[in-house]
C-alpha cells in the first residue's frame, strides 16, 4: 500500500477531544487524533505525559471522561458518552493489546494463550484455532515452544507470543504500550523485527515507545505528548529530524545526547 | 394493608406450629444419655431407669417413643422451644427450674453422694469446704456445691470427673448416687462416703401450659409407682448395677493391662461400632460444609474483590461484610446451638444438615476471604490482558484469574480445610454422634476417660495427614509451570 493510499483510506481510529481526569488531576485534555487503516503511528512523549493513558482509553482498557472515540468504524464513544454494552464488545473486538509486561497467563501453555479467546470469544472450533495458532507461532519462529509454560521462555519470546495472542483475534488495528521497555537490548531486537515484519504487512498500528530510531524506521506518523496535550505532530523522518515546537526539540536532543 | 400483614404473619405462625406439634401419635423424650443407670447407651439404644418409665407410659397411651440424645444443659431449653416433648434425664426438682418448666409428680428420690480417693480425709459434707470439687455441669451436685461451697469444676459427665479425680485433679467429686456407687466400684483406689451430701427428687420437666400432656404423664406415673412397674424397673438395673460393678471390678482386679482396656473399650459389645458410626457422620459433615463452604466462598469472594477493583456491586458487598464480620465474630459452637435451636428451633430437621450448614456458613467465611486475597495478590495485567481479548469481566474471573489465585492459597485453603475437620468436633453440643462423641459414649460405659479419648485424637490425626499428603501432590502437580 502506497502512501498516497493509506491517506485516502478509511481511518481505523479516531480520537477528538478526548479528556481524562484521576480525581483532579487532568491526565488528558482534548486530544485529537486518527489513524487509517495500513498505517503505524507511534506516541512519544516523556514520563508522565499521558501518553500510555492516552493509549489505554483508545485500546478501552480505560474509561475516559470525555470526548469521541471511534475504534474499526464503531462509534464506542460520542461526546462523552459511551455506548451500550454490546456496542463495547464489537469495539473491542477489533482491537489488540500488547502490553509493557507482556501479561501472558502464567496458568496456560503458550498454545492454550493463544487459542483461548479465538476459542472462548470468537467460537472459532478448536482444531482450526490451534491450526492458526501454530501458524504464528511458527510466522514468529517459536513453533517449538507451543507446549511451553511462559515461564520457560525468554521476555523477547513472551511478547512475542503476546503478539501472536493479539494476532490470533484478528484485529483491525494493534496497540502497543512500550512493547520492548521491559526487555534487554539483545532482546529487544527480536520483538521490533516481528513489529516491523507486520508493519510490512500493513497491519495498522498505534505504538507507545521510547525507541526513536524504531520509531523513525517502522512508523509513518510521530505524534508528541506532553503534559496530557499533543505537542506536535507530523510524518515520522520529519518529526525526530526537523521539530519544529521547542518542547520537541528539547525531548528528542535529550534522547539523542544519550 | 395491616391487615393482611396480620393474617400472612399468623399464616406463617401456624406454620411453624404444626411442625412443632407434629407428634400425632408421638411422645418425644429428650434425655442426655450419659447417665447410667437413668440413661445410657446400650448398642445403639438408650435404655435405663427414664427410659424404661417412658416406654412404658407410651405404650400405656398408644403413643410411639422416640428418644433423643442431647447435652444435660440443653434438654431444658430443648422441651422449652418444642425440641421435644418431655425431658426425662434423672432432673432434680428445683425452684429454679420450676420457673424454666413444669414437673411432673417425683418418680425417684435420689441422694447427691460424695466420691473421695480412699485416703482420703474428706469425712463428709462439711469437709468439702475449699476443697477441688468435681460435678457434672448442670446436676444438682453442681447447684447445691455451687450454692454451699464455692464453684466446683464442671465437666461434661461424670466419668471425666471420675478420671480428673484419678489423676489427683480432683479432691472430692459430687454425683448423683447410682452412677457413684458404680465409679466407687469401679475404681478401687476410689471410695463412696456413707453419708448423702443432700437428698432430692426427680422428676419429668415438660413446657408450661401443655396441661393434658402433665395430666398424661401424671396419671400414668401415680398408676405405675401404685402397681410396681416403677419399682420393678429400678430393681431390674440396681441388679445390672450390681453386675457391673462386679465386672469392672474383676476387670481392675486382672492385670489391667493395655489389651484388657483395649478389649472393654472396643470390641466389646461391639463399641468400636460407636467410632466407625462417629467418623461416618464426621466425614459426613466435614466433606458436605466443605463443598458448601468453598460454595459460598468463592461467590463472596467474587463479590467482594469485584468490589474492591471496580467499585461495583456495592450493596452485596455491604451484606458481604456483615456475613463475614458476623460469622468470624463467633464462636462456631454458638452459630451451631443458635442455627440448631433459634433458625430451625420449631422445624424437625436433620441434625446431619444442620451442623453441615452451620460448619459451611462458617467455613464459608474463612475460605471467602483466603479466595480474596488471592484474587487480589495476582496482577491487574492479567484481568486487563483478558478483557483486551475480549473476555468478559466474569470469563476473564473465571478462566484467568481464578486458576491462578486458586494455585496461590492453596496452602491456606487446605488449612482451612483442616480446622474445618477438626471442629466439627462440637457436634455433641447439639447431641449429633460424631467421632468425638462416639468416643464420650464408650467413656460413659466403660469409665474410662483415657484410651477412647487417645484412639479419638488419632484418627483426626491420621485423617489429617491423609489430607495433607494429598495435597501436597495437588500443590506439586499445580506447580509445574511456574
Amino acid at each position: 500500500m502506497s502512501d498516497l493510499q493509506k491517506n485516502n483510506s478509511v481511518s481505523v481510529l479516531e480520537v477528538s477531544n478526548l479528556n481524562k481526569k484521576f480525581d483532579r488531576l487532568q491526565v488528558l485534555e482534548n486530544i485529537s487524533f486518527n489513524v487509517k487503516k495500513g498505517e503505524v503511528v507511534a506516541i512519544i512523549g516523556p514520563s508522565g505525559s499521558g501518553k500510555t493513558t492516552l493509549l489505554r482509553c483508545a485500546a478501552m482498557l480505560e474509561k475516559a471522561d470525555g470526548g469521541t472515540l471511534s475504534v474499526g468504524g464503531v462509534p464506542v464513544m460520542t461526546d462523552g458518552e459511551y455506548a451500550g454494552k454490546t456496542v463495547l464488545k464489537a469495539g473491542r473486538r477489533k482491537c489488540g493489546m500488547v502490553f509493557q509486561a507482556f501479561n501472558l497467563f502464567p496458568h496456560m501453555s503458550v498454545l492454550e494463550n493463544i487459542t483461548d479467546a479465538p476459542v472462548h470469544v470468537a467460537g472459532v472450533p478448536k482444531s482450526e484455532a490451534v491450526r492458526e495458532a501454530n501458524k504464528l507461532l511458527s510466522d514468529m519462529g517459536l513453533l517449538e515452544h507451543a507446549s511451553s509454560y511462559p515461564c520457560e521462555l525468554s521476555g523477547g519470546q513472551q511478547q512475542r507470543v503476546a503478539i501472536a495472542r493479539a494476532l490470533a483475534l484478528h484485529p483491525e488495528i494493534l496497540f502497543f504500550d512500550e512493547p520492548t521497555s521491559a526487555l534487554d537490548p539483545e532482546l529487544t531486537k527480536e520483538v521490533l523485527h516481528v513489529i516491523r515484519a507486520l508493519a510490512e504487512e500493513d497491519m495498522t498500528m498505534v505504538i507507545v515507545t521510547h525507541e526513536m530510531d524504531f520509531a523513525e524506521m517502522v512508523a509513518d506518523r510521530i505524534i508528541f505528548v506532553a503534559d496530557g496535550k499533543v505537542v506536535e505532530e507530523g510524518a515520522a523522518g520529519d518529526l525526530i529530524n526537523n521539530p519544529v515546537n521547542e518542547r520537541t526539540k528539547a525531548f528528542i536532543a535529550g534522547l539523542k545526547g544519550e | 394493608m395491616r391487615k393482611i400483614l396480620q393474617i400472612i404473619f399468623f399464616a406463617f405462625l401456624s406454620f411453624f406450629y404444626v411442625f412443632a406439634a407434629d407428634g400425632a401419635g408421638e411422645l418425644r423424650m429428650v434425655t442426655a444419655a450419659n447417665f447410667p443407670p437413668y440413661e445410657f447407651y446400650s448398642g445403639k439404644e438408650i435404655v435405663g431407669i427414664d427410659a424404661d418409665i417412658m416406654r412404658e407410659i407410651a405404650a400405656r397411651n398408644g403413643l410411639k417413643l422416640i428418644i433423643e440424645d442431647m447435652k444435660f444443659d440443653s434438654i431444658i431449653a430443648a422441651v422449652q422451644s418444642g425440641k421435644g416433648d418431655v425431658a426425662a434425664s434423672a432432673i432434680t426438682v428445683t425452684p429454679d427450674r420450676r420457673q424454666m418448666v413444669d414437673f411432673t409428680v417425683a418418680y425417684v428420690s435420689a441422694r447427691q453422694m460424695i466420691i473421695v480417693p480412699v485416703d482420703s480425709l474428706i469425712k463428709n459434707g462439711k469437709d468439702l469446704k475449699g476443697k477441688r470439687i468435681g460435678v457434672q455441669h448442670g446436676t444438682t451436685g453442681d447447684t447445691y456445691v455451687t450454692e454451699n461451697f464455692h464453684d466446683p469444676q464442671r465437666f461434661d459427665d461424670g466419668s471425666m470427673a471420675v478420671a480428673a479425680l484419678l489423676r489427683g485433679k480432683l479432691d472430692a467429686v459430687v454425683l448423683d448416687n447410682e452412677p457413684a456407687m458404680v465409679h466407687s466400684a469401679g475404681n478401687p483406689e476410689l471410695k463412696m462416703l456413707e453419708e448423702p451430701l443432700t437428698f432430692e427428687e426427680y422428676a419429668f420437666a415438660i413446657a408450661k401450659n401443655r396441661e393434658p400432656l402433665l395430666k398424661m404423664l401424671n396419671d400414668s406415673l401415680n398408676e405405675m409407682m401404685q402397681d410396681g412397674t416403677i419399682n420393678e424397673i429400678r430393681k431390674k438395673y440396681a441388679e445390672k448395677i450390681e453386675e457391673t460393678v462386679a465386672e469392672t471390678a474383676a476387670e481392675n482386679s486382672g492385670d489391667g493391662g493395655w489389651k484388657s482396656e483395649w478389649h472393654t473399650n472396643f470390641i466389646k459389645n461391639d463399641r468400636w461400632r460407636y467410632l466407625w458410626d462417629g467418623f461416618l457422620v464426621t466425614m459426613q459433615v466435614s466433606v458436605a460444609a466443605v463443598i458448601l463452604g468453598v460454595a459460598i466462598g468463592f461467590f463472596v469472594a467474587i463479590i467482594r474483590s469485584t468490589a474492591d477493583l471496580n467499585g461495583n456491586w456495592k450493596i452485596a458487598d455491604y451484606f458481604c461484610r456483615v456475613y463475614l464480620t458476623v460469622i468470624r465474630g463467633t464462636p462456631v459452637v454458638l452459630q451451631l446451638l443458635i442455627i440448631y435451636f433459634v433458625v430451625f428451633g420449631a422445624v424437625d430437621v436433620s441434625k446431619v444438615l444442620v451442623a453441615i450448614i452451620a460448619f459451611g456458613i462458617n467455613s464459608g467465611a474463612y475460605v471467602a476471604e483466603i479466595i480474596r486475597s488471592g484474587i487480589m495478590s495476582i496482577d491487574r495485567g492479567q484481568m486487563e490482558a483478558g478483557r483486551s481479548l475480549g473476555l468478559s469481566y466474569c470469563r476473564t474471573m473465571i478462566l484467568i484469574v481464578l486458576p491462578q489465585a486458586l494455585k496461590n492459597v492453596l496452602p491456606a485453603l487446605g488449612n482451612e480445610f483442616i480446622v474445618l475437620l477438626k471442629e466439627t468436633s462440637v457436634c455433641g453440643f447439639i447431641a449429633l454422634q460424631d467421632l468425638t462423641k462416639g468416643g464420650d459414649v464408650i467413656r460413659s460405659q466403660t469409665y474410662n476417660a483415657f484410651l477412647p479419648l487417645i484412639v479419638v485424637a488419632m484418627v483426626y490425626l491420621l485423617l489429617v495427614i491423609i489430607f495433607s499428603k494429598l495435597l501436597e501432590k495437588l500443590e506439586k502437580r499445580l506447580k509445574r509451570n511456574e
